[in-house]
C-alpha cells in the first residue's frame, strides 16, 4: 500500500529525476525559511544541502518528506507530483540525527519494522534483515536494545532500518552531527559506500563544508532559504560564484577594492596594494565597480628567492604556523592589518619563514578569481 | 572547599525541612503508629482483630466490593483518560497549559462540593433527568446517585486528572521524531499508534493505573454520598466500626490492612517510575 512510489521507480529509467522542487516557499509568519527554490536531483545522485545554521537546509528536507507541507511550490517525486502526498505514501527513506530507534523494540525489530509495514512474510524479513546487518558489519547485536549501542552503532542500524526496504530516495538531516571527529570520517566512508552499492539517489544535510565536499556529487549551497550556489566539489571550491561561497567553503584570502584599467587584465586597488586580475564576464563586474579578488590558500606562495613573472606580489608578517600534518598553513597579516592564509606542503627538507619575520607573498594572475562585491557580506 | 560548601548546604538543607518533619511526625507518623498499636493491644497483646476479620464475611463482602468498585473506575479512567491525554499531547504547548487547567478543575475543587454537584446534576430531578424526561415524554428515569453508578462516576471525577497526567507525561516524553521516521518509512497513522506510541505510553498507563486504584481503595465521601446502601466501601467500615459498634481495634485492624494494600502498590508505582525514569516531569 505504501509503496507506490518505490515500485515506480524500479521501472524509471536512468538519467531520469528523482527529485524536482519547483519554486518552493516556505512561510512562517513574515519570516520566509525557504524563499522560491528550484531543485532537480537526477537518479543515484549524491547530493548535498550545505549552509550556516537557519539557512533552510531542514526545512527543504522536511518538505520533500512531506512532514511540513509548502506555502507554495510543487515537489515532484520520481515524476510524481507529491506536493499533497501524506508522507507515509512519498517511499522515502530517512535516517535523523539523533538516530530516532525504536527504544521499546529489538535492534532486530527495529529494522523489521518497514517490512512488517509492506506485509512482508515473517521468513523472508529475517533473511532481509540478517543481510543489512550484515552490510553494515553488525550481525550480533540483533537482539539487543538500541540504548545498549554506542553512538555510531546506533546510526549504523538506523541506516541499516533505512536501506532493508529499498527506497530509490534517502534523505540524511545531519545524520553524523552527534558523532566525534574520527567515528563521522568513518561513516562518511561507510555512507559513500553504501550509495555506490545500492545505487541510491542521497539528499544529504550538513553544515559541515569537509563533509560536502568529501561525500558530494553536488553541493547545493543555501543562504537565507534560498541556493546561493550549486556544482560539484570542485567548481564550489575552486570557481566560487559569489563571496558569500568562497568564504564558506575552504578557507580564502580576500581582497575588496575598485576595478581600474582597460582590456582583459585590471586593477584592483584594496587599501595600499594594487592587484592585477584577469575580468570574468560572469562576475558581472568591470572598471569602476567595486569587486573582490579570491586567492585560495594553495595559491598563496610565500617568496623564497625570485618571484616569478605574471604574478601579484603582497608584504605581509607571518604571525604563525601550523603544521597539519601533510601541510603547513601560514598565517600571515598586512601592514594594512589584512589576515592571510598560505597553505604549502609540508617538506622536512625546507627551512620555514621564522615567527614575526617579514615575508612577500606572490600568488599567479590566473590563479585568482575575481567576484562581485557583497554588500549584505562581510567576513568577520 | 567543595565538600565544606555541601556539607554547609546540607545542614541549611535539613533545618529548612525540619518544621515539615516535625508536623508529619506529630501528626502523619504519630497517629500511624497508634493506629497499629490499637489494632495489636486490647489490655495486653492480641491478634484477636485481624482473626476476625479473617473470618468476617462482612469484611470479606466489604473488601470484595471495594475492589471491584475500584477496579471498574480506575478502568473506566483509563479508557476516558487516554484520549484526553493523547489530544493533550498532540496540541501546542500554550493551548496544552490550558486543556491542562480545565482537566485540573476538578482537581482543585472540594470532594464534597463536587459530590453534591453530582447529586445535582445526576439526581432523580437533576438536570439529565430532566432531560431524559423532556425527550422522552415523562417516562424514561434513570437512577443515576445512590447507587454503584453514582459512587464511580463520583470516583472518576476525582481521579482523571491524575490518569491523565500520569500518561500525558510519558507521551510526551517520547520522542517525536519516533513517529516521524516511522511515517517516513511508511507507517499509518493507527500502526504508529499501536506500535510506538501506545508501548511507549505503559509506563504512564500502568503508573495512572496503580494511582488510582491506590486512590480508589481508600475513598470514603465520594462513595458515601453517592453510593448505594449496599455498596460498602472499606473506609466506609472502618467508620461504621469507630462511631456505631466502637470496636476501635478493628476499626484498627482494618486500617492497617488497608494501609498495607496501599504501600504495596505505591512500592510497586515506584518501580514503574524509577524502571523508566520518564514520568517524573508531570504527575
Ligand atoms: N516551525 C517553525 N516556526 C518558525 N520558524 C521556523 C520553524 N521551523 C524553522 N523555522 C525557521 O526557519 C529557518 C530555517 O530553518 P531550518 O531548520 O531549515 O535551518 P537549517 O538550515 O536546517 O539550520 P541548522 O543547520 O541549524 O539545522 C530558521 O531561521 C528557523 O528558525
Ligand atoms: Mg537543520
Amino acid at each position: 500500500m505504501t509503496t507506490e512510489l518505490a515500485e515506480k521507480s524500479v521501472a524509471a529509467d536512468t538519467g531520469s529525476m528523482m527529485i524536482e522542487v519547483h519554486r518552493l516557499t516556505k512561510q512562517y509568519g513574515d519570516f520566509r525559511a525557504l524563499d522560491t527554490v528550484d531543485l532537480s536531483i537526477r537518479k543515484g545522485e549524491f547530493v548535498t544541502l550545505l549552509g550556516p545554521s537557519g539557512s533552510g537546509k531542514s526545512t527543504l528536507l522536511n518538505l520533500i518528506s512531506g512532514m511540513t507541507s509548502p506555502t507554495s511550490g510543487r515537489v515532484v517525486i520520481n515524476g510524481v507530483d507529491a506536493t499533497d502526498m501524506p508522507t507515509n505514501k512519498r517511499g522515502l527513506g530517512m535516517v535523523f540525527q539523533n538516530y530516532a530507534l525504536m527504544p521499546h523494540m529489538t535492534v532486530f525489530e527495529n529494522i523489521a519494522f518497514p517490512l512488517q509495514v509492506r506485509g512482508m512474510k515473517k521468513a523472508e524479513i529475517e533473511t532481509r534483515v540478517a543481510e543489512v546487518l550484515k552490510l553494515i558489519q553488525l550481525e550480533n547485536v540483533a537482539n539487543r536494545r538500541p540504548r545498549a549501542l554506542s553512538g555510531g552503532q546506533q546510526q549504523r542500524i538506523s541506516l541499516a532500518r533505512c536501506i532493508v526496504y529499498n527506497p530509490s530516495i534517502i534523505l540524511m538531516d545531519e545524520p553524523l552531527g552527534a558523532l566525534d571527529k574520527k567515528l563521522r570520517e568513518d561513516m562518511q566512508l561507510e555512507i559513500k559506500r553504501l550509495h555506490a552499492e545500492l545505487g541510491v539517489t542521497m539528499l544529504y544535510v550538513t553544515h559541515d563544508q569537509d563533509e560536502a565536499l568529501t561525500m558530494s556529487d553536488r553541493i547545493v549551497l543555501m543562504r537565507n532559504g534560498r541556493i546561493e550556489q550549486q556544482g560539484s566539489p570542485e567548481t564550489l571550491y575552486f570557481k566560487p560564484d559569489t563571496v558569500f561561497s568562497a568564504d564558506f567553503i575552504g578557507s580564502s584570502n580576500l581582497f575588496q577594492g575598485r576595478l581600474e584599467g582597460e582590456g582583459d587584465t585590471v586593477t584592483l586597488t584594496a587599501g595600499k596594494d594594487r592587484l592585477a586580475v584577469e575580468l570574468r564576464s560572469e562576475a558581472a563586474v568591470g572598471p569602476g565597480d567595486e569587486a573582490v579578488v579570491l586567492i585560495r590558500p594553495e595559491n598563496l606562495h610565500i617568496a623564497d628567492g625570485a618571484i616569478p613573472e605574471g604574478t601579484n606580489v603582497v608584504t605581509a608578517t607571518l604571525l604563525d604556523t601550523v603544521v597539519l600534518g601533510g601541510v603547513v598553513r601560514h598565517f600571515l597579516r598586512t601592514e594594512d592589518g589584512r589576515q592571510l592564509v598560505a597553505q604549502v606542503l609540508n617538506r622536512s627538507d625546507r627551512a620555514r619563514p621564522k615567527r614575526g619575520a617579514p615575508v612577500q607573498l606572490y600568488w599567479q594572475v590566473g590563479e585568482s578569481r575575481l567576484l562581485k562585491a557583497d554588500p549584505t557580506f562581510s567576513k568577520q | 572547599m567543595s565538600s565544606g560548601d555541601s556539607y554547609l548546604s546540607k545542614r541549611a538543607g535539613g533545618m529548612l525541612i525540619a518544621p515539615l518533619f516535625v508536623l508529619l511526625l506529630v501528626f502523619f507518623v504519630y497517629p500511624l503508629l497508634l493506629t497499629v498499636w490499637q489494632s495489636v493491644y486490647e489490655n495486653g497483646f492480641t491478634t484477636r482483630p485481624y482473626e476476625e476479620l479473617l473470618t468476617s464475611t462482612l469484611f470479606a463482602k466489604v473488601l470484595r466490593t471495594t475492589f471491584d468498585i475500584s477496579f471498574t473506575a480506575t478502568m473506566v479512567s483509563l479508557f476516558v483518560g487516554y484520549p484526553v491525554a493523547l489530544h493533550l499531547s498532540r496540541q501546542p504547548p500554550g493551548r496544552r497549559v490550558f486543556y491542562l487547567m480545565l482537566v485540573m478543575l476538578p482537581f482543585w475543587t472540594s470532594i464534597l462540593v463536587k459530590s453534591f454537584a453530582l447529586t445535582v446534576l445526576l439526581g432523580h430531578a437533576g438536570i439529565v433527568n430532566q432531560i431524559l424526561g423532556y425527550l422522552s415524554g415523562d417516562t424514561l428515569h434513570v437512577t443515576m446517585v445512590f447507587n454503584r453508578f453514582g459512587a464511580i462516576v463520583g470516583m472518576i471525577n476525582y481521579l482523571l486528572p491524575f490518569m491523565i497526567l500520569s500518561i500525558l507525561g510519558s507521551l510526551l516524553a517520547q520522542d517525536p521524531n519516533l513517529a516521524r521516521a516511522a511515517q517516513v518509512m511508511g507507517a499509518g497513522a493507527f500502526r504508529i499508534f499501536r506500535k510506538i506510541t501506545l508501548p511507549l505510553s505503559m509506563p504512564g498507563v500502568i503508573g495512572g493505573v496503580i494511582i488510582n486504584f491506590t486512590l480508589s481503595i481508600g475513598m470514603y465521601i465520594t462513595p458515601a454520598l453517592l453510593g448505594g446502601r449496599k455498596d460498602m466501601m472499606v473506609a466506609n467500615l472502618v467508620d461504621f466500626y469507630t462511631r456505631q459498634t466502637l470496636d476501635w481495634p478493628l476499626a484498627a485492624a482494618i486500617a492497617v490492612v488497608l494501609l498495607v494494600i496501599s504501600g504495596v502498590l505505591v512500592a510497586l508505582l515506584g518501580r514503574v517510575r524509577g524502571g523508566s525514569g520518564t514520568m517524573g516531569a508531570m504527575a
